[in-house]
């Protein structure tokens, strides 16, 4: 590590020339972190307001019987989108905005890892959601539920666009969500302070890492069930219609694999809140620090294990829900354990009750009762007395609103002055705390009596007499209290940033990185990266919030121009190379309106262009791509190039690297999801009828395999040289591969061609087409990425001192081949030994 | 890196079970469309016998697992935290694994 002294002001000054956003319109190219971050949060509660009108459609139209205020088609969309609205494009992207925010501030780097990607990830969420919310303007909005259940939303019971907007939309967004995860693992992972080993990790690290994981994990079923029921609904596929061998359960089962951990993908980043919160204002280290790792670690496999409790009433084997219904229960441990750890640091703790404390205190008391009516609707003969009731509607408002908002709120009061450098008002926030708790409390405490005297979810309008009646209007009164109480903290907010008392450096005491530096936040966070030697780095080293910007730590340097920060050892935090980042750049945008336009063209049915924007999309990503390691645009080959340690593309295990592995863990995940399918369609769907004889081409389909396995080895062969820095004839040694990955492509290519496939007939022949279509989309990739790298050998962007890019695409070319096996043995093979075609 | 200090530990007890809850529920659904047994037999079949014995094996196994941590020595303050997460993310898969397994000694597997 080398050190420069010079001047805070000059530091500052040249820092800001690197890492500052553009001004005017130009902003929009911006990929820093911390406005990514705040343009997620921003978008995610603009669509949270419009979640909340449409919510107080709901309680007008339910507040007294009879009413007809809007139709039962108008409330059936009402609905959905109010589900969709507040799941999809506010509950998950706020809080990974948050995550984008804070982490970096909190590990002590100076951006995530991938910043193109998160900026990518922001504008793909935003055109994303202004076009799941057209279909309202356009009244033409889904009205299946934001679970889009089959058949309700197949083509026969929704032949209009409603659907088509939510599958296709919900995909768009959750690419961002997706790469939000790739982001932050590697980041949290491979760009800490250095020193900061896994034990000293701040606690909201550990929330957002799992956090992060699950919805790798977690979101690839409900992927490949939208582009299912599109194939379905758009071009006659047959996956979940009965009557040509599909199942419309495989959609609840896809959906749900990825709904309930949904719900803890929801929940772990608000705890985190409230473990990094509650020892600020107990004023004390948090009790349990690994208990409460090992609950995280708990909770997050435990909710992988729970999707069959929203199906208990569709026929399951008694002993398969009691399996869900066991672990449904065990999931209330790793809760348990973080609730007593907060009581117990609030109760050894001397508590300073300030407004974001307000909020944690109301989150306690509320999300405990949801958890409580969890436990209870655990149980199966329970849950099937109050399925689809108002009480279960309650249950989900106390775990989500308890759960997720509460701790939300309170964190967004505690990081304002980071955001703003101003306090905001305790006297309108304490208003806002109480009319929203309370207006909360009534809406939703009620619901579970409604939902125990059989009121069903999801009717437009009840009839006098059933004992509903001044519950339901007391409930409506709750709702509006709640939105007065919305209101106050959306007011309260807006006027902090001109009337909102200035805030000191750490003002609230905490003992966390991002208190490190000056309040609002620089661009480039830390003029200089102290090594972390404690878990409470401000409380031992009070002396940071000086140091630290007047440059006394590392990397305290700015005259190479670059975007810098640390890479380290994921495990010891022992600094291993300097990660330099992209700078600002229009690709992510760009990207994003040509798939938005990908989008509405699938929409219109407009094939044609879809096709043309698909391969514009290709053609700029990998335009992203070329611009990287030692390209002119990135990082040139210097004289003097830092070596101790060395910059990472120089390397061959840069976060690239970590990147690709875990984005190939999603998609890893999606073939699994259609692995399930295949064998859940084969053993459970109640007409699934086989092809009388094989409809694929064995000889062509063996050849190509034999072909993928030798371009894989030599590939393998190249990169293992490459790192021994032997590159001797290697951009001719990688055309060739490039060339045999070619043919390889060719003769699956035609195998699909020639296999006498009827996906509109039978769906087992739906299911072999959408496995051929994978495997050669990722044959089609393979050839001309490494023709990519064997030009950047000629351009000397790659070769014995930079093997670092062929390094990154060797898992891709590994992964291939592992599918490409796998699927001739489960699609082909199995089937053959059960008696199959 | 030792293995018993090597991160992938943490959460290796419930990698583990995982694979056990896939192969216990898709496992049970197989059989069930295969070979189901006669729901008079409640829960004496062979169905409850083999996931019987898969969870206990299972059990036992993550039992051993954590054992081994329980008997590492550690030498930095980061690998004993790494090691008392694993162990106590062994002891922790290995009592889930039991819980959610008592189920297949009252329950008949295919009604």
């Amino acid at each position: 590590m080398t050190d420069q002294r010079i001047s805070a002001t000059e530091l500052h000054a040249g820092l800001a020339r690197i890492w500052d956003n553009p001004p005017g319109w130009r902003t929009l190219s911006a990929v820093n972190h911390t406005a990514v971050g705040q343009r997620f949060i921003v978008t995610g509660v603009v669509f949270f307001l419009i979640g909340g009108l449409l919510a107080m459609i709901l309680r007008t139209q339910l507040a007294l019987p009879n009413q007809d205020i809007v139709s039962a088609e108008t409330y059936n969309q009402v609905f959905t989108m109010h589900g969709t609205v507040m799941m999809f494009l506010f509950a998950i992207p706020v809080l990974e905005g948050l995550a984008m925010y804070l982490i970096p501030k909190m590990i002590g780097a100076r951006d995530l890892a991938f910043p193109r990607l998160s900026a990518l990830g922001y504008f793909c969420y935003l055109f994303g959601g202004i076009i799941i919310l057209a279909s309202l303007v356009l009244e033409m909005a889904p009205d299946a539920g934001w679970f889009m259940y089959t058949p309700l939303s197949d083509k026969n019971f929704s032949p209009g666009k409603g659907p088509d907007f939510w599958l296709l939309g919900i995909t768009f967004v959750e690419i961002s969500a997706i790469s939000a995860g790739v982001e932050l693992i590697v980041s949290i992972l491979r760009t800490r302070a250095p020193g900061m080993t896994l034990s000293r990790m701040p606690i909201f690290a550990w929330y957002i890492l799992a956090m992060a994981l699950m919805i790798i994990f977690g979101f690839p079923p409900l992927i490949l069930a939208s582009i299912l029921l599109e194939l379905e609904r758009a071009a006659g596929f047959a996956f979940f219609d009965a009557t040509r061998g599909g199942d419309p359960l495989l959609w609840q089962h896809l959906f749900w694999l990825f709904g309930h951990p949904e719900v803890y993908i929801i929940f772990l980043p608000a705890a985190g809140i409230v473990s990094t919160l509650i020892p600020v204002f107990a004023r004390r280290p948090l009790v349990g620090y690994r208990w409460i790792v090992l609950a995280i670690i708990l909770m997050g496999f435990i909710s992988f294990g729970l999707w069959v409790h929203h199906m208990f009433t569709v026929g399951i084997p008694q002993l398969a829900q009691a399996f869900f219904s066991v672990a449904s229960m065990l999931v209330a441990i790793p809760t348990a354990i973080q609730i007593f750890a907060w009581l117990a640091t609030l109760w050894s703790g001397r508590v300073l009750f300030a407004l974001p404390m307000l909020w944690i205190i109301g989150f306690l008391v509320i999300f405990v009762a949801g958890g409580l009516t969890g436990v209870m609707l655990a149980l199966v003969p329970f849950n099937w007395q109050v399925h689809d009731t108002h009480f279960v509607v309650a249950h989900m408002h106390y775990v989500l609103v308890g759960g997720m908002l509460f701790p939300l709120i309170a964190g967004f009061y505690y990081w304002l002055p980071h955001l703003s450098g101003r306090m905001p008002s305790e006297k309108l926030g304490r208003w806002g705390f109480w009319l929203t708790f309370i207006g909360f409390n009534a809406t939703f405490l009620l619901m579970h009596v409604t939902g125990l005297m059989g009121m069903p979810r999801r009717i437009y309008t009840y009839d006098t007499g059933l004992g509903w009646d001044w519950l339901n209007l007391l409930s409506s009164v709750g709702g509006f209290v709640m939105a007065a109480g919305i209101a106050m903290i959306v007011m309260d907010i807006a006027l902090h940033f001109r009337f909102g008392r200035l805030a000191g450096p750490n003002p609230w005491g905490a003992d966390t990185l991002e208190w490190a530096m000056p309040n609002p936040a620089p661009s480039y966070n830390f003029a200089s990266l102290p090594v972390i030697q404690t878990r409470h780095p401000l409380w031992e080293h009070p002396d940071l919030p000086e140091t630290v910007p007047a440059g006394e730590h590392h990397l305290a340097s700015f005259d190479h121009g670059r975007r810098e920060t640390y890479g380290v050892e994921a495990v010891s935090g022992k600094a291993r190379d300097i990660v330099h980042l992209p700078t600002n750049s229009w690709l992510p945008l760009q990207i994003s309106i040509v798939l938005a336009g990908l989008c509405i063209s699938l929409l219109v049915g407009a094939y044609t262009l879809a096709a043309i924007f698909t391969l514009v999309t290709l053609l700029m990503v990998l335009r992203w791509s070329w611009h990287n390691g030692a390209h002119p645009v990135a990082e040139p080959l210097r004289a003097d190039e830092p070596l101790d340690p060395p910059l990472h593309s120089r390397t061959a295990s840069g976060p690239g690297l970590w990147g690709m592995v875990v984005a190939l863990l999603a998609n890893a995940t999606l073939y699994l999801s259609l692995l399930f399918g295949w064998f859940y369609l084969w053993t459970v769907a109640p007409n699934w009828s086989v092809p009388e004889k094989n409809p694929i081409g064995w000889l062509p389909l063996l050849v190509s395999g034999g072909l993928l396995t030798w371009a894989t080895l030599w590939f393998q062969q190249l990169t293992r040289r490459l790192r021994k820095g032997e590159a001797a004839g290697l951009a001719l040694k990688l055309w060739l591969v490039a060339l045999v990955g070619a043919v390889h492509c060719a003769a699956l290519l035609w195998v699909l061609l020639s296999a006498e496939l009827q996906p509109l007939r039978l769906a087992h022949d739906a299911v072999l087409l959408v496995m051929l279509l994978y495997l050669l989309i990722h044959s089609g990739f393979l050839p001309i990425l490494t023709a990519l790298q064997a030009m950047r050998v000629r351009l000397g962007y790659v070769g014995a001192g930079l093997p670092y890019e062929p390094v990154v695409l060797l898992p891709f070319w590994i992964y291939t081949l592992g599918i490409f096996w796998l699927s001739v043995a489960a699609f082909l093979l199995l089937p053959i030994s059960w008696g199959g075609a | 890196m030792r293995v018993a200090v090597h991160p992938v530990q943490m959460v290796m007890g419930f990698i583990i079970w995982a694979v056990w809850f896939v192969a216990i529920y898709g496992g049970l659904s197989v059989a069930c469309d295969l070979a189901p047994p006669s729901i008079w037999l409640g829960h004496m079949t062979w169905i409850n016998a083999v996931l019987l014995g898969v969870t206990l094996f299972t059990t036992l196994f993550l039992l051993a697992l954590a054992y081994r941590c329980w008997r590492a020595r550690p030498d930095t303050d980061n690998h004993r935290f790494v090691v008392w997460i694993s162990f106590a993310g062994y002891v922790g898969a290995a009592v889930a694994t039991f819980a959610v397994g008592l189920p297949i000694l009252g329950l008949p597997p295919c009604l």
